[in-house]
């Protein structure tokens, strides 16, 4: 899933000062499911924005709303009536939601209430770590099924730099396991280490964000 | 900083009596608790107390609504910590409370305004006197600015 | 072998000798003066200079610059290359340009991640973007492509840029068992020379060695073990227990202790340690660190008897 996170709270508090009745609206698949923007958290964030404002000196009425997903346009649509009511609207979904609201009602200002971080599994309740990098260039298949562009701090391709921790941890975060440390584990257990003993190349980044904003086009889907 | 824990002359002459909403668990009071004690007036604060089916079922949405809503304070109360009757769910509840506590001190409301106790076979009375001990934590802090905000 | 660049310190470890190299960091500004100072206080002790490439990612000046500074000095510079800040397109231009001001070593390296910048009292670059658009052994490989007059696309450059190519080699980081595949996968990418992790622990640098030997790579390769030198008791546990591949045994950190003056004995434990590695079979020479601390250098390489360096028939 998109993985997002609240903004401090005193950064949101600083772009609504000024607004009068704000819409709340949260989005209940990826920021749901990592405990950022989905009902939830709408209705945690409502009370607290309320509180935060009044206490500025900036009172405001906050009004919420929880989209099955803020990405589609016949989901974003369902807060057509709303919008003329209020006069900012402050999105927590990933920022593909967040814009999607933005483009669809643009008079209004809409505004993040979440930084938007990574795609990510959760590992374990309260635990979410970063999985994929969408480099557009999946190397998978030769790493063994775990993925170093987005799990080495580095992206390092071909094996561990020499900041692997005696604990088998990464010099950069030390609650990160080494990923290439994982990667020689798990060929070991294959018998395979000498598939890492193979050169790759440097990798083709123009598949990604790299090699332009990504456009997808699919004729065979056009109306 | 550090909230006051005495009263001051101030506090006395202020008159703010502060308001608690107390959410229990059912499993954590006797039988024959009086529940209906805090409807009886005290002079220094006043106390609602709210019956839940277990404090794991409480969320940091709920609590954060009744202080937008002008509640002084929050206090929350469940059963001892290996007693819970869906086993880590009074620990889960704290763990939320602490969080919302950290939101309630990041906009500058205070953490104070919300707490959780725990025990077994409170009586009414015991369970007012754990609303004033909330009460006392919330009493530095002064009213609670939203007092009298009109609800959307 | 043929000869990839003809540096000094190809020839010296070609005609057969114990190499000595040294690190020198470059200024934290844009004085050229501070770079001169070093090089005439480190002049004739050592066969080439390490010049770093802004290490853990604190600003410093370049290395080319460094490094171009070191050969008007007179010295033959190593210049080191990390591939967190330049991408491909960065990297080989700027081999392009130190070859053509007449740099001849590259020591190819991943570099501290930019989060590391941010631990000491300095704001650092933290919120950087880093590049890594290639690894370090890729970037290896670059370097052996653009001495046969190709870049990494392929595409053609107009004359070869010949480099005596280095690598870095942490042999006791985890997973150890794999750090002498690492190794042969950076001489295969066309690693000519290795400088290693800082050894404390000899004896397990020499097994790990002896394992390298096993596989042939130190005939193909020529390994310069690494040395830092030790100032504190504090430091050398702060390298023991912070810096990943650095293994201290606890007897050098109590003879430390116990010293009376430990910036002397710290001297005298640099100087022991090269007597030790010099005799490891597959080292063929040392690879000095006094970091922000060069002047003692070189009265350890003194010590040592590996003064005066050789001097060598052909032009150097």
């Amino acid at each position: 899933m998109i993985i997002a996170e609240w903004k401090p709270l005193s950064e949101l508090t600083a772009k609504l000062r000024g607004h009068k009745k704000i819409l709340l609206v949260g989005c209940a698949t990826c920021v749901a499911e990592c405990a950022a923007g989905g009902e939830k958290e709408v209705e945690t964030l409502a009370p607290l924005l309320r509180m935060a404002l009044h206490k500025e000196g900036h009172p405001a009425e906050v009004v919420t709303r929880t989209l099955e997903r803020q990405c589609e346009w016949e989901f974003v649509e369902e807060l057509a009536p709303l919008i003329p009511q209020v006069d900012a609207v402050l999105s927590i979904a990933c920022g593909i939601g967040i814009q999607a609201v933005a483009e669809r009602y643009s008079e209004v200002p809409v505004y993040p209430g979440v930084n938007t971080t990574a795609l990510a599994i959760r590992e374990e309740p309260g635990l979410w770590l970063a999985r994929c990098q969408a480099c557009g260039d999946c190397g998978l298949g030769e790493t063994f099924g775990i993925c170093p562009v987005a799990r080495c701090a580095k992206s390092l391709q071909n094996g561990p730099c020499g900041g692997t921790r005696k604990d088998g941890k990464c010099e950069v975060d030390e609650n990160l396991e080494c990923v290439w440390y994982q990667i020689v584990k798990r060929a070991e257990a294959r018998g395979q280490l000498d598939k890492l003993l193979e050169f790759r190349p440097a990798k083709n980044w123009s598949n990604s964000l790299h090699g332009g904003p990504k456009r997808v086009l699919r004729e065979d889907l056009r109306p | 900083m550090e909230p006051r824990t005495e009263m001051t002359r101030e506090d006395l002459q202020s008159g703010f009596k502060p308001e608690i909403i107390l959410l229990y668990c059912r499993r954590c009071v006797e039988e024959e608790a009086d529940l209906f004690i805090a409807a009886k007036a005290t002079s220094r604060f006043a106390a609602k107390l709210v019956m839940m089916p277990c404090t794991s079922k409480v969320e940091e949405s709920h609590l954060l609504k009744l202080l937008a809503e002008g509640a002084d304070g929050v206090q929350v109360v469940g059963c001892p910590y290996q007693q819970c009757q869906r086993l880590l769910g009074n620990l889960q509840a704290e763990r939320r409370i602490e969080h919302a506590r950290g939101y309630l001190r990041e906009i500058g409301l205070g953490a104070e305004r919300l707490g959780m106790e725990r025990g077994l076979h409170f009586s009414g009375l015991q369970l007012l006197l754990l609303a004033e001990k909330r009460a006392h934590a919330v009493r530095p802090l002064g009213p609670n600015p939203m007092k009298g905000e009109r609800i959307p | 072998m043929t000869e990839r660049a003809g540096s000094r310190l190809e020839r010296v470890l070609a005609a057969g000798h114990f190499a000595v190299t040294v690190e020198l960091g470059p200024p934290r500004g844009p004085n050229a003066a501070a770079v001169r100072r070093k090089a005439e206080l480190l002049s004739g002790v050592a066969d080439a200079y390490n010049v770093t490439d802004n290490p853990t990612a604190l600003l410093r000046m370049s290395s080319i610059a460094g490094a171009k500074l070191l050969l008007e000095a007179g010295l033959e510079p190593v210049m080191q290359m990390t591939v967190r800040d330049r991408n491909r397109i960065a990297l080989q231009s700027d081999l392009l340009g130190a070859s053509a001001l007449g740099i001849k070593n590259c020591l190819c390296l991943s570099g501290d991640h930019q989060q590391a910048s941010a631990s000491g009292k300095l704001n650092g670059h933290p919120g950087a973007k880093h590049v890594y658009d290639v690894d370090s052994i890729q970037l290896l490989a670059i370097l052996k492509g653009l001495g046969e007059q190709v870049q990494e696309s392929g595409d053609p450059i107009a004359e070869p840029a010949r480099f005596f190519i280095g690598a870095a080699w942490s042999p006791l980081a985890p997973p150890e068992a794999f750090r002498v595949l690492r190794l042969a996968k950076k001489v295969a990418a066309g690693a000519d020379f290795i400088q290693t992790q800082a050894v404390y622990d000899v004896p397990r640098f020499a097994a790990q060695v002896a394992k390298a030997r096993e596989m042939g790579l130190c005939d193909q390769t020529a390994i310069l073990a690494g040395i830092i030198v030790p100032r504190s008791t504090r430091m050398l546990q702060y390298l023991n227990e912070k810096v990943p591949g650095v293994e201290v045994p606890e007897e050098t950190i109590r003879r430390l202790r116990a010293a009376v003056n430990p910036a002397s004995e710290g001297k005298k434990i640099a100087q022991e340690l090269i007597e030790a590695v010099r005799v490891i079979p597959g080292i063929r020479g040392v690879h000095l660190q006094a970091i922000e601390n060069e002047e003692v250098l070189p009265e350890i390489i003194s010590a040592a008897d590996l003064l005066p360096r050789p001097v060598l028939n052909i032009g150097a």
